[in-house]
């Protein structure tokens, strides 16, 4: 190992203080959620005199978060079961055939990468109409799915090249059908791709703000936490009094979801920007 | 391949493919390809969306975006510029925080997180954040400091809601570019490293002619991603200034938003949207092809 220098380490100070600040404005947001509204005007920089958290009982019980949280959860874990499923199973297939029709519906199913989403909102919300999925459940986790569709099936497609062609053959020789193969031998052995393919799906579901409002959000009862609170307090003049508790609450689940899954995190940007 | 010398066995394999891969194609068959094709067929005709009857216009649609409608110019005036601000400041922002926390270690590490942290929060609580900051923060921070910055209306002046909407992209996307930074410098071969510093190279030079050279590959990544983001950008605009004051934060895709579903102009909104395809496609095939002329083999 070589011995730090000072000036790294007057680099790393610095970057830390740097880095702090950064993220000051979620400390800032936390802190002045737990004081009197009034109080936010004269002590901002403040910490609070008294950690009340009477205002969070009040806001969770206000915009129903429990009904948000229940359905923000729905929406992303059938969203990302069902396109770790879908997808693994087309990239494994494509991947191991060779013919004009694989590769007419591999480039289908990717091409979208390339498609600015507006491009085609309009006209897919003209089909979901048509297929009754607009202000339901299902047609929101079906949209979603699509949408997430081609890059999962992309990614999956490049790991399955790692996986030894043999090992189909062999299981099937033993009597195995095909589906059984894959989901015992080969869907194993896609686990690391898979749970990339899934937390960036995850965030992406969780975090979705305009498939929510364009599906669901003509009905109250299936907005997801991010169009609840947009809808609430999107106003030019906002109730920061209720706001602010709200925030916290939001982001919470998210800042949870950074600590204990970081370095798949990492990794999975890593995987999904480096696609192009 | 032992299953041709079966009977059927094209019938079985054909069944056998379908039955992998029709799901997933089928999935994004009907919510993007089928779209994107309607899209082209629906910008062709005068419609609003809702009613059965659709007049076909030619042309006529892409005709007026470009000639009588003022508000899409200004839309792509804003995205362009927004663009060309965005790509430099947080690409080199990017480098400059990966740089010293491209190192293995906790510190590093923690320094990473704090960047990278906004990057996963929704866009609605982090326009929440920021509106919150600009209004009774500053308000807050103008009586406290009397610092005039302070008292500047940053979301209701048209040249200053510009720079708040940069400020906000570029506090909550930057740790996602550092990160794809930081796996390129870790990826740079030790052995270069050192024998470049054996010969005496240090510092800024050392920056520009050995490392810039060797990350040019996430150089490329970057620039295109953030290039496709500033193109694309909608979230914020959507919560954080509806585009607003007096449509001077409005992109390209919000305005095409707005055209389709506040404005129910769905052949002129399909129009622009095919338009600002072929935009989005001719400017990243550039940019890709020059760019990747620009990386080095190792």
């Amino acid at each position: 190992m070589k011995k730090r220098s000072a000036a790294q380490i007057y680099v790393y100070v610095l970057m830390l203080i740097i880095g702090f600040v950064w993220i000051y404005p979620l400390f800032l947001i936390f802190f002045n959620s737990l004081k009197p509204y009034r109080d936010i005007m004269i002590h901002f920089l403040d910490l609070p005199s008294v950690w009340d958290f009477s205002r969070y009982a009040d806001v969770w019980v206000r915009l129903d978060f429990p009904k948000l949280f229940l359905n923000t959860i729905i929406y992303t874990i059938s969203s990302v079961f069902l396109t770790v499923l879908l997808a693994s199973l087309a990239a494994y297939k494509l991947s191991r055939t060779k013919t004009k029709y694989s590769t007419v519906v591999f480039i289908l199913i990717i091409i979208p990468m390339m498609v600015p989403f507006q491009t085609y909102m309009i006209s897919m919300i003209q089909v979901a109409k048509q297929l009754n999925m607009l202000g339901n459940r299902l047609g929101y986790i079906i949209v979603q799915t699509g949408l997430l569709m081609p890059l999962a099936v992309f990614l999956f497609h490049g790991f399955v090249k790692t996986v030894p062609r043999e090992l189909d053959e062999c299981a099937y020789i033993d009597g195995a059908s095909r589906l059984r193969t894959f989901f015992a031998i080969i869907l194993p052995l896609l686990t690391p791709i898979a749970i990339t393919v899934a937390i960036i799906d995850a965030l992406a579901v969780w975090n979705d703000i305009l498939i929510n409002l364009l599906v669901a959000g003509a009905k109250q009862e299936l907005l997801n936490i991010q169009i609840a609170l947009y809808t609430r307090f999107s106003a030019e003049q906002s109730d920061w009094g209720t706001a602010l508790p709200g925030i916290v609450i939001s982001i919470a689940p998210n800042i949870l979801f950074f600590v204990f899954m970081q370095k798949y995190i990492v990794k999975g940007i890593t995987a999904g920007a480096i696609k192009g | 391949m032992f299953l041709k010398r079966k009977p059927h066995a094209r019938l079985v394999n054909g069944l056998d493919f379908a039955m992998f891969t029709f799901p997933a194609l089928a999935v994004v068959l009907i919510t993007t390809n089928i779209p994107f094709v309607m899209s082209i067929y629906y910008s062709l005709f005068d419609w609003n969306g809702l009613s059965r009857s659709m007049t076909f216009v030619g042309i006529d649609n892409f005709i007026r975006i470009f000639t009588i409608d003022a508000q899409f110019m200004k839309a792509i005036q804003f995205t362009i510029r927004f663009a060309a601000f965005y790509i430099v400041i947080v690409n080199i922002l990017a480098v400059i925080i990966a740089l010293p926390l491209s190192k293995s270690g906790l510190v590093s590490q923690i320094g990473r997180s704090c960047f990278y942290i906004p990057n996963i929060i929704s866009l609605i609580a982090v326009s929440l954040v920021w509106r919150f900051l600009f209004g009774p923060g500053f308000d807050a921070l103008a009586d406290l400091t009397g610092l005039e910055i302070f008292k500047w209306s940053w979301l209701g002046t048209s040249t200053l809601a510009f720079y708040s909407v940069l400020i906000l992209t570029v506090w909550q996307s930057v740790g996602f570019y550092m990160i794809i930074y930081v796996a390129g410098i870790i990826g740079i071969p030790q052995d270069i490293v050192e024998a470049a510093e054996i010969d005496g190279s240090r510092g800024i030079g050392h920056f520009f002619r050995i490392t810039l050279p060797l990350i040019m590959p996430s150089v490329t990544v970057c620039i295109f991603t953030s290039l496709i983001g500033a193109l694309k950008l909608f979230d914020v605009v959507l919560a954080f200034t509806k585009g607003g004051p007096g449509g001077s934060t409005a992109t390209v895709a919000w305005n095409i938003y707005q055209e389709a579903f506040s404005k129910y102009r769905f052949g002129v909104a399909t129009a622009k949207s095919v338009v600002f395809f072929a935009a989005v496609l001719v400017i990243t095939v550039i940019q890709l092809t020059f760019f990747k002329k620009r990386e080095v083999e190792i």
